[in-house]
């Protein structure tokens, strides 16, 4: 498969603190790709370093084979992105903001776009200061649409925003992946949004990658198991594959990485027996990697 | 923390320790060395002015400017926008509108006075000098609340902050100085300035509730027609040309119209003293050319406006995402807003060229106007004196574009301790520049030398300006912002520009007076190359950081 997004050994320190450290990732045509992680986690320095608005200080990003810093239009005449920031300038009309756009864009579609304009019924000659943080990162997404960008780049782009906004975008997302060859990259902590859109997840945890690859392969690796024991229980048994434990007294939850043979018989020592078992959803797979610290009781 | 007064004296005290700390370790020095002086038994006399100058009256100026930014929120606030200065994040702490200004006034007067104070005790001044005690000290407060009220208040208009604390600074120098030189008491001093505190106090609480409500009056569209007729074009046109038209228009709009609209501001009143002064031809010579100076001032005012990349975050010096992600090189974005700023000192200059015959004529002055133009024609000659004329409004021209764009490469490079250090840089030169001419001026002997030595300044002036256009064009290259065939393009148009101001001064002044390797340093000197040059590598600096 064609890589579209390439980024090796990235590296990024802001004075002391690390925000990358040795990332790797690769974004294959006419996936989405969604990017999880804490905030501070990374998500948005990635993005910029893909964008070329960082500059790599170790390791390389290429975007369609370009190089975004030493080739700012050719990587962004082909990139539709909506900031999180919704920095769209308030001065402007959307009626502006839309002719302004698109200059920038031979491809540029007046039919689509009109067809977004009509759909987030936003008024001409209101000026973007004007607009709702909704109604701007509806006229965001319109302006990031409309030219049919080979590359969609949200970064957190339902932050903040009502579940109609946030409907626009996940059917802006499945439109652009409707169409053949385009590639989708989000970032959001909204689990269950990136697990109802994206096909390739990527787990970032304090600059580091914690779990990448495709949703399915990954959620069947893991299994979510119920275990009752006998006798009410301080702490579960420590077992290899068990990333996290979750419950209490005689019931715990666990999320297992590979076979559950070992946990099974370790279950059975301590007098208990799997009574449920599931494939875990995004959100408890990414607690698992990156979530809140284990039990101190656990760990004493 | 006790209370809120308390918290925001720590908030003051905390950002700017390291200039407190300077201040602190200045007065400090001056009372080490006042102590040595009596401890010698030394008498206090202190009669080099230069020295005094440099010792006291520099480092005094200094510490109060830095004063000013620092209570009236200047150092973190847009000067040049509509709303208020003063920091948006503690409009919803649980205290009063007047508390919110009462307390930074209290703190900033009291620290002007307590500067003012320690400097008069603690500095050696020449003695035959009468040192007022308490007036400057009140005058310094003022001066600060003053500051303070008119720079927390919103306002229409972008840019009226400034000319209306400017104004107001001035209104005040004319009267203090008015009431010093008709010899005043220092009772009648007090009398004038006392008053000021409270009167500056009303209207900062009145400004800081009224931002604080979100009241930011807009008055723009008084000026939107101006704006409109550059507008026209491009607003029939249902598309843009190009991306680069587009973005020239977005530059135009964002900050523009702010020069031709500040100069449209100035006009009436400056034209108006053309009638107030009409019959004492002095008078009127000299307005005529405080107008036509007045685009380069403003502009220098404006170019702030223009290098900030990011004019919505007071706070933020750097490009913001929506313009870091356009399709355009860092090159064609600076081409953007040097073309604006064109069109903006042509439609400023078209303002005044429009304008002054109209007052000359209204205000029944044209005679006395042609009468100083005949005599001009008498004297050069007719070809010199249409060169000469064209020759002052084209200098005025390109000093209005050149002021607008010198600091571009600052203001772009979105690194918020290099801007304001370069202000900083700025300030002190210019205050030592001032200080120097004074000494200069004063000793006919320096002045000879001056003279004698000026190529050689020039000269060395004129190395530094080409070594740093080489570094920069060797950046440029190796960046590959911009190709060697712009470069090569870039430098031979150039030297075009300064061989044709070169022929120009050769042919206009008496070569007997300037020597023609003098005109040439001059003309080098003259046209823009190496800060010009560097204001693409300094947005690329900021856009890919």
């Amino acid at each position: 498969m064609e890589s579209v997004i390439t980024v090796s050994e990235l590296t990024r320190r802001f004075g002391a603190r690390t925000a990358l450290a040795s990332v790797s990732l690769s974004v294959t045509r006419g996936a989405v790709h969604g990017l999880v992680g804490a905030n501070g986690a990374g998500k948005t320095t990635l993005i910029k370093h893909i964008l070329g608005l960082l500059r790599a200080q170790n390791g390389s990003v290429r975007v369609f084979g370009l190089d975004p810093v030493a080739d700012p239009v050719g990587v962004l005449s082909r990139i539709g992105y909506l900031s999180e920031e919704k920095d769209l300038p308030g001065w402007m009309r959307v009626d502006e903001l839309i002719r302004y756009s698109r200059a920038f864009y031979p491809a540029w579609d007046d039919v689509y776009a009109e067809e977004l304009h009509q759909t987030f019924a936003l008024d001409p000659t209101t000026k973007i200061g004007d607009l709702s943080r909704g109604q701007k990162a509806q006229a965001g997404l319109l302006i990031a649409l409309a030219y049919r960008p080979e590359l969609l780049v949200l970064d957190e782009p339902s932050s903040g925003l009502d579940p109609i906004v946030r409907r626009d975008i996940l059917g802006a997302i499945i439109r652009t992946i409707a169409s053949e060859g385009r590639t989708v990259l989000f970032s959001s902590h909204l689990l269950e949004e990136v697990e109802q859109v994206a096909d390739h997840v990527t787990m970032i945890d304090q600059g580091r990658i914690a779990q990448s690859g495709p949703m399915e392969a990954l959620k069947e690796s893991y299994r979510c198991v119920t275990v009752r024991f006998a006798e009410s229980r301080p702490r579960p048994p420590d077992v290899a594959g068990v990333l996290c434990w979750d419950g209490g007294e005689r019931e715990w939850t666990a999320v297992v990485h590979g076979d559950l043979g070992e946990l099974e018989g370790a279950v059975a020592t301590w007098g208990g027996r799997i009574v449920a078992e599931r494939a875990p959803s995004l959100d408890e797979l990414f607690i698992a990697h990156v979530g809140a610290p284990a039990d101190p009781a656990r760990e004493a | 923390m006790r209370s809120h007064a308390a918290a925001v004296a720590w908030e003051f005290r905390r950002r700017h320790r390291w200039g407190l700390i300077a201040v602190a370790c200045y007065l400090l020095a001056l009372a080490t060395f006042k102590l040595l002086s009596l401890e010698r038994g030394q008498p206090i006399t202190f009669d080099d002015e230069q020295t005094f100058a440099f010792a006291v009256i520099v480092p005094s100026a200094t510490a109060f400017t830095y004063f000013l930014a620092v209570f009236s929120f200047g150092f973190a606030g847009d000067l040049a926008g509509r709303q208020s200065i003063y920091p948006a994040r503690l409009f919803t702490l649980p205290v009063t509108s007047g508390a919110l200004a009462g307390w930074p006034m209290l703190y900033g007067t009291a620290a002007v006075a307590i500067l003012w104070l320690a400097t008069r005790f603690l500095a050696v001044w020449p003695s035959d000098l009468d040192v007022p005690l308490i007036w400057p000290a009140l005058l310094a407060a003022v001066f600060l609340a003053w500051t303070q009220a008119l720079t927390w208040m919103p306002y229409a208009l972008p840019g009226l902050r400034v000319i209306a604390t400017v104004m107001m600074m001035i209104l005040i120098d004319i009267v203090i100085f008015t009431a010093h030189d008709s010899k005043a008491s220092e009772v009648v001093m007090l009398a004038i300035l006392a008053p000021n505190i409270p009167l500056a106090y009303l209207v900062a609480r009145f400004a800081v509730a009224r931002a604080r409500r979100g009241d930011v009056p807009d008055r723009r569209r008084i000026f939107a027609r101006i704006g409109r007729i550059a507008d026209l074009l491009s607003r029939r046109r249902d598309r843009f040309r190009s991306p680069a038209g587009a973005q020239a228009w977005f530059e135009w709009r964002r900050h523009g119209r702010s020069l031709p609209a500040l100069v449209g501001i100035l006009l009436p009143f400056e034209l108006f003293l053309l009638f107030l002064f009409r019959d004492t031809p002095v008078l009127v010579f000299e307005t005529l050319c405080a107008v036509l100076f007045t685009p380069p001032f403003m502009a220098v005012f404006v170019a702030a406006t223009v290098s900030k990349p990011n004019l919505n975050g007071s706070d933020s010096y750097g490009v913001t995402p929506f313009i870091a992600t356009r399709p355009l090189t860092s090159v064609s974005l600076v081409n953007a807003k040097l073309k604006v700023t064109i069109w903006s000192t042509l439609a400023t200059w078209l303002l005044v060229i429009v304008t002054i015959p109209l007052a000359l004529r209204i205000f029944g002055i044209s005679p006395m106007v042609i009468e100083w133009t005949q005599k001009l024609v008498e004297a050069v000659g007719t070809p010199r004196a249409v060169v000469i004329v064209l020759l002052g409004f084209s200098a005025l021209m390109a000093s209005t574009w050149k002021q607008l764009v010198q600091s571009l490469y600052i203001g772009m490079c979105g690194r918020a301790w290099l801007v304001k250090g370069s202000v900083f840089l700025a300030l002190s030169l210019l205050t030592l520049f001032v200080v120097i001419a004074q000494w200069v001026f004063e000793n006919s002997g320096v002045i000879a030398t001056l003279l004698d030595a000026l190529p050689w300044i020039l000269a060395a002036l004129v190395c530094f300006k080409i070594s740093a256009a080489a570094w920069v064009a060797m950046r440029l290259h190796d960046s590959r912002l911009l190709s060697d065939r712009t470069l090569v393009i870039g430098a031979l148009c150039w030297n075009v520009a300064v061989f044709a101001l070169f022929g120009l001064l050769v042919w206009l002044l008496p070569t007997v007076l300037f020597r023609s390797h003098f005109l040439a340093l001059i003309a080098i000197l003259a046209i823009p190359l190496a800060r010009l040059s560097a204001a693409p590598l300094a947005l690329s600096w900021n856009r890919h950081r």
